[in-house]
Formats: C-alpha cells, sequence, structure tokens
C-alpha cells in the first residue's frame, strides 16, 4: 500500500513538475520510435516515417494472389492498402494482426502488425546505421538497443518499396526524395 | 400227567396218593379185623353161653341130682325147695339155650335132653311123693322106682354129656372157621400193604426223578446264574471303584469349577460395574454430541455467508476488473491519440515540436495509467484468484464440515447404538451376575450331590462286593444242593 502512496506521490510531483521544466522542444538527437511486434517477433518503426497509428480496424479482405495483402482501409476519403508486415518480413502467422501504421507518403500503404509495445524516444547514438543505403535490400534498415533488448528497425519507405516489388511496380522516385 | 405242575403240587399229590392208599389199607385192615372179630366173638359167644350152659345144665343135673337124694335121705323141706330150685334153674337154662343155640343137631339134642329130664322129673316126682308119705325111711327098699330113676338120671345125664361134645365140637368147628377167616384177611391185608408199599415206592420213585430232573435243573440255572451273578457283581464292585474314583475327580473338578464360577462371578460384578459407568460416561458424552451438533450447525452457517460474502467480492472484483478494462481502454485510446498527436506534431514546424512534448506527456500518462491498470488487473485477478481460492477452499471446507456432519450422524447414531449397546451389555452383565449366582449355588448343590454319589458308589462298591460273596456262597449252596439232589454235577 505504501509504494502505491509513493508511487502517487512521484507521479504527481513529475506532473507538476512537467509545469515546472522549462519549454523544451523535440531536438534532432532524438528519435522517436514505435515499438511493435510482428509475427511475434520485436521490431521498432520511425515514427516520423508514419502517419498515424490505428487499432482495431475494420479491413476489407480483397482476393488475389499476394498472401501479405490483408485487404483494403478507408481513411479520410481514401483507400488504403493494408499488407501484414510479418508476411513482408518473411515470417507470416495465422493471428489477424490488431494494428495498423500508416506510411508516411504516397501512395498511402497500411502496415498491419500484432501488438504495439509503446513509444519510446531514443538518442540517435543509440541506433545502429547500416552502412551505405544503395545495396541494402529489404525492409530492415539498422538496429536499436531498447530497454529489453536490441529491435530491428524497420524502414517503412524500404518496405513501400518491397511492398511495390512484390507486386511489380516500378520503383517510384518519391521515395527516395522523401527519404 | 403231572407235566407243567409245581414240585409243591406234585409233592402233595405223591403224599396225598400214599395217605389215600394208607387210608385204604386201614380201612381195609380194620374191616378185616371187625371180620375177624366178628367171627371170634361169635366162636367165644358160642362157646361162652353154649358150652357154659351145656355144663352149667351138668351141673345144675347133678345138685338137683344131690339134692333130691338129700329129701329122699331125710324128707325135709329144704331139700325139696332146693331140688324144686334147681329144677326150676334146669328148666330157665334149657329154655336158654334154647335161644342161643342154633346147630340143628345141638337142637335136637337139647330136645332130647329136656325129654330125657321130664321123663326123669316125672319119676322123681313120683319118688318124692313116696318119701312125702313116708316119716320114718329105715331103707331104701322101701321106696319104688329107684332103678327107674337111675335109669332116666343116666339117660339125662349122657344127653347132657353129648350136648357138651356136641356143643364143644360146634365150638371147635367155629374157631376153625375163624381161624381160616383171619388167615384170609391176614392175607388180604399183606397183598394190601405189599400193593400199597409198591404204590408208594412208585409215588417216591417218580417225585425222587423228578426232584432230581426239575430241582437239579434249577439247581443248575441257579448255579449258572450265580456264576453270572458273581461276575456281574465283580464287575459291578470294579465299575463301582472306577466310579468312585471318577466321582472323586467329578467332585475335584466341581471344586475347581465353584472357584472358577465365583471368580466368574466377581468378574461379572466388575464388568457390571464398569458397564456401569460407561453407561454414565455415555450420558454425558450425549450432552457433548448435542453441543457438538450445534456448534457443526453454526460453522455451516457460517461458512455458507463466507462462500456467500466471497462470492460477493469475486463478483464485486470481477466489476472493478470492468472499470480497469474500461481504464485500460481510455489510457489505451489515449496513447493512441498521443502517438498520432506526436505523428501529427513532428511535421507541424517548432509549435508542433513543443505540442510534441505534451503530446509526449499525456503519453506518459497514458502509460503509466495503462501500467497501473495493468497492475489493477494483475492485483484484481490476485484478488479473483485468492477468492476463487478461498471460495474453493470454503466449499471444501462445507463440503469437509458437511462430511463431518454426516460423520458425526454417523457417529451420533453408531455413539447412541454403542450407549443402547452399553446398556443392553449391562443388563447382560447382570443376568450374567445374576446367572452365575445361581450357577455357583447350583454347583455347590451338584458338588453335594456329587459327594453324596461318591458315597453311593462306595456303599454300592461295598454292596457289590457283599453280593459278590453271596453269589459265592450261593454257588457253593448250589453244589451242595445238586449234591443233596444228586445229579452229581459238580
Amino acid at each position: 500500500m505504501s509504494t502505491v502512496v509513493s508511487r502517487l506521490a512521484e507521479l504527481r510531483e513529475d506532473f507538476d513538475r512537467s509545469f515546472a521544466d522549462p519549454v523544451r522542444s523535440h531536438d534532432n538527437e532524438h528519435v522517436e520510435l514505435l515499438s511493435i511486434r510482428a509475427g511475434g517477433r520485436p521490431y521498432a518503426i520511425r515514427l516520423s516515417q508514419t502517419s498515424g497509428l490505428h487499432p482495431d480496424r475494420p479491413v476489407t479482405p480483397l482476393p488475389g494472389p499476394q498472401p501479405a495483402l490483408l485487404g483494403l482501409v478507408g481513411f479520410a476519403g481514401q483507400v488504403v492498402p493494408v499488407y501484414d508486415l510479418a508476411a513482408i518480413l518473411g515470417h507470416p502467422v495465422a493471428e489477424r494482426p490488431r494494428w495498423l501504421v500508416l506510411a508516411g507518403g504516397s501512395p498511402p500503404l497500411g502496415l498491419a502488425f500484432h501488438e504495439l509495445d509503446g513509444h519510446v524516444r531514443v538518442a540517435n547514438a543509440d541506433i545502429v546505421q547500416e552502412g551505405g543505403d544503395s545495396g541494402a535490400a529489404g525492409s530492415i534498415r539498422g538496429m536499436v538497443a531498447l530497454p529489453g533488448g536490441v529491435r530491428p528497425i524497420v524502414d517503412v519507405f524500404a518496405t513501400r518499396t518491397t511492398v511495390h516489388a512484390l507486386t511489380g511496380h516500378a520503383q517510384d522516385t518519391d521515395e527516395e526524395a522523401a527519404r | 400227567m403231572m407235566a407243567g405242575r409245581t414240585f409243591g403240587t406234585k409233592l402233595a399229590a405223591g403224599f396225598g396218593l400214599t395217605l389215600a392208599l394208607t387210608l385204604l389199607m386201614s380201612l381195609t385192615s380194620v374191616a378185616a379185623l371187625r371180620y375177624v372179630l366178628h367171627t371170634k366173638d361169635a366162636v367165644i359167644e358160642s362157646a361162652r353161653v353154649n358150652l357154659v350152659g351145656a355144663e352149667s345144665l351138668s351141673a345144675l343135673m347133678e345138685s338137683r341130682i344131690g339134692d333130691y337124694r338129700g329129701y329122699l335121705l331125710t324128707g325135709t323141706d329144704e331139700y325139696l325147695n332146693a331140688t324144686n330150685t334147681d329144677r326150676a334153674k334146669f328148666l330157665a337154662q334149657l329154655d336158654s339155650l334154647r335161644g342161643t343155640i342154633e346147630n340143628p343137631t345141638s337142637k335136637e339134642l337139647l330136645e332130647q335132653i329136656s325129654a330125657a329130664e321130664a321123663t326123669h322129673a316125672g319119676i322123681v316126682s313120683g319118688l318124692m311123693a313116696q318119701r312125702a308119705k313116708i316119716n320114718d325111711l329105715r331103707s331104701v327098699a322101701q321106696l319104688t322106682g329107684s332103678d327107674q330113676v337111675k335109669t332116666a338120671r343116666l339117660a339125662v345125664q349122657k344127653a347132657i354129656a353129648d350136648l357138651i361134645t356136641q356143643v364143644q365140637a360146634t365150638v371147635n368147628a367155629k374157631s376153625d372157621d375163624s381161624s381160616t377167616r383171619a388167615m384170609w384177611a391176614m392175607t388180604f391185608i399183606i397183598v394190601i400193604g405189599v400193593f400199597l408199599i409198591a404204590c408208594a415206592a412208585g409215588v417216591a420213585w417218580k417225585l425222587s426223578r423228578d426232584l432230581k430232573r426239575e430241582v437239579g435243573a434249577a439247581v443248575g440255572h441257579i448255579q449258572s446264574s450265580s456264576a453270572q451273578l458273581e461276575a456281574a457283581a465283580a464287575q459291578q464292585a470294579a465299575g463301582g471303584r472306577d466310579q468312585a474314583s471318577a466321582m472323586s475327580e467329578i467332585t475335584t473338578t466341581i471344586s475347581e469349577l465353584l472357584i472358577t464360577s465365583r471368580q466368574i462371578s466377581e468378574s461379572a460384578q466388575r464388568v457390571s460395574k464398569v458397564a456401569e459407568e460407561t453407561a454414565e460416561a455415555a450420558r454425558t458424552g450425549d450432552a457433548t454430541i448435542d453441543q457438538t451438533r450445534a456448534s457443526i450447525a453454526a460453522i455451516r452457517t457460517q461458512v455458507d455467508q463466507i462462500v456467500q460474502h466471497m462470492l460477493a467480492l469475486g463478483e464485486k472484483s470481477q466489476q472493478i476488473g470492468g472499470v480497469v478494462d474500461l481504464v485500460s481502454e481510455l489510457a489505451e485510446q489515449t496513447n493512441i491519440l498521443a502517438i498520432n498527436a506526436t505523428i501529427e506534431a513532428s511535421g507541424a514546424g517548432e509549435w508542433g515540436r513543443r505540442f510534441a512534448v505534451v503530446a509526449e506527456e499525456i503519453r506518459k500518462l497514458a502509460d503509466r495509467t495503462a501500467a497501473s491498470a495493468k497492475e489493477i488487473r494483475a492485483l484484481i485477478d490476485d484478488v479473483r484468484g485468492a477468492v476463487n481460492t478461498t471460495v474453493m477452499a470454503t466449499e471444501i471446507g462445507a463440503k469437509a464440515v458437511d462430511s463431518g456432519s454426516r460423520q458425526f450422524d454417523d457417529a451420533t447414531s453408531s455413539f447412541r447404538r454403542i450407549v443402547g449397546l452399553v446398556s443392553t451389555t449391562s443388563d447382560a452383565t447382570r443376568e450374567i451376575e445374576l446367572s452365575t449366582k445361581q450357577q455357583t449355588t447350583a454347583v455347590e448343590q451338584v458338588n453335594v450331590a456329587a459327594s453324596d454319589t461318591a458315597r453311593v458308589t462306595r456303599e454300592t462298591e461295598a454292596s457289590a462286593v457283599q453280593t459278590k460273596q453271596t453269589a459265592a456262597h450261593l454257588t457253593t449252596l448250589s453244589s451242595e444242593l445238586l449234591d443233596l439232589v444228586g445229579t452229581g454235577r459238580h
């Protein structure tokens, strides 16, 4: 009981201190990350590469040859295709993903994953960036050390490229430009 | 003919027969004697009357002769009277002889005497009439008819002598006849006697033979029976000795039994006391059982209340869980909103960056709320688990209480049955005690009876020995009796 009281006091103290702290802003030394789990494996996604996070969105299935394509979702008047991130990463599971993250940029793309571990803010120094950027294949771009283990970072744009490759579309130049 | 009759009957019949024969012989002898006596009496009577009468005639004749000679000599009346008297006597005697003499020759001689005497009397009376006329007799010659007198007198005397001779002859003849008859009678008696002796000898032989045969057989039977009786008495004596020793053992055993019976009686008394104490303890235990039963019922009620409260607690915690889920949902949505706000803010320049800080704070709060909700959820789960565990434990306890209650009911019924059995046992123990006392008394009586029986057995043994001696004596007596009877069995 005493721990709860102390934690309550700590919370109140933090809350009060948040008003007392000087105004600060997000700087370039830190990166916002979403720690997720897709197909039971931990990953991280750069928050800056996304345009929204949604749980439990109704997905309209779309018949087709791609097992990774879960279906279509409507967002603000747009129809967005949703792909299973675990299937794209090469380890599909039967479980239906609950979470949906909208990829930034265009064309719009939804990536579905199973669990959201949380929203973290890490220093750039904690991210291991892959050397070179031209020859890299797949969707993984770097690793990050977080409490609870090292997670590979899923690059949303690379994932879009992978999706396009799966669907047989030509490489979009916007991705590179956005990057 | 005499088969099947008793020996006494046979003996009586034999003696009766002998007696009858003896009586017959006596009667026959008496009859023969009477016959002989009668004939001898007839001889004697004939001799006494007729012969003496004849002799008396002779004497009276001589006396008359003397008297009338005296008269003739003297002429006195004395002689005359004497002569008349003599003549009267003579005639009377003659008449008497006529009545008694039966022989015809003698009767004829008697008539001759009468005639001769009448002649003689006529002559004598003539003489005496002459003499009465003569006063002085000087010679005989004076009298006439002396010669005739002499002749008449001789004729009378001769006739009397003939009569006497005849009477003597008659008497002799009768005497001979009587002797002959006596001889016949004697011969008859001898024959009868010989016959009687033969009959008596036959009866004696028959009786002796029967005596030998029947009495011998009976005595033989008696002897063998005596031997058997002796053997039986010996066996009885041996049996009596065995029985006496057995009775002694029985008496000893009964004494031990008496001691054991008294011990049983004492044990039964102790058991009865213990049973009464047990019954008292059982009554006390009955009250304790009722109290325990009430306590168990109260426990059951309280357990039910605990279960109800626990179920209510579980329900409340479930409701709390619902609220916590709501809080979690809200925290998650807040978190999502904060994330999306951060995303939106990142593309909104400097103000966006500052908003992103607020959004981060909101997100942190949402994270903490979610963590707290998670903790509450864990705590609620713990509470629910504890409640479930408690409910299960309580239900198990309730079932245990029910089972215990049933077992206690069983134990109670068993206890009550035990109480009843203890009461029954107490009664039975008292009955056993009473029965054992009666048994002790009975065993004492049996002991007395066994002692009496042992004494009687010793007496029986003594009497058996006595019987054996008596039987031996009887055997000896039988042998002697057989010797006496003469069968010669030894």
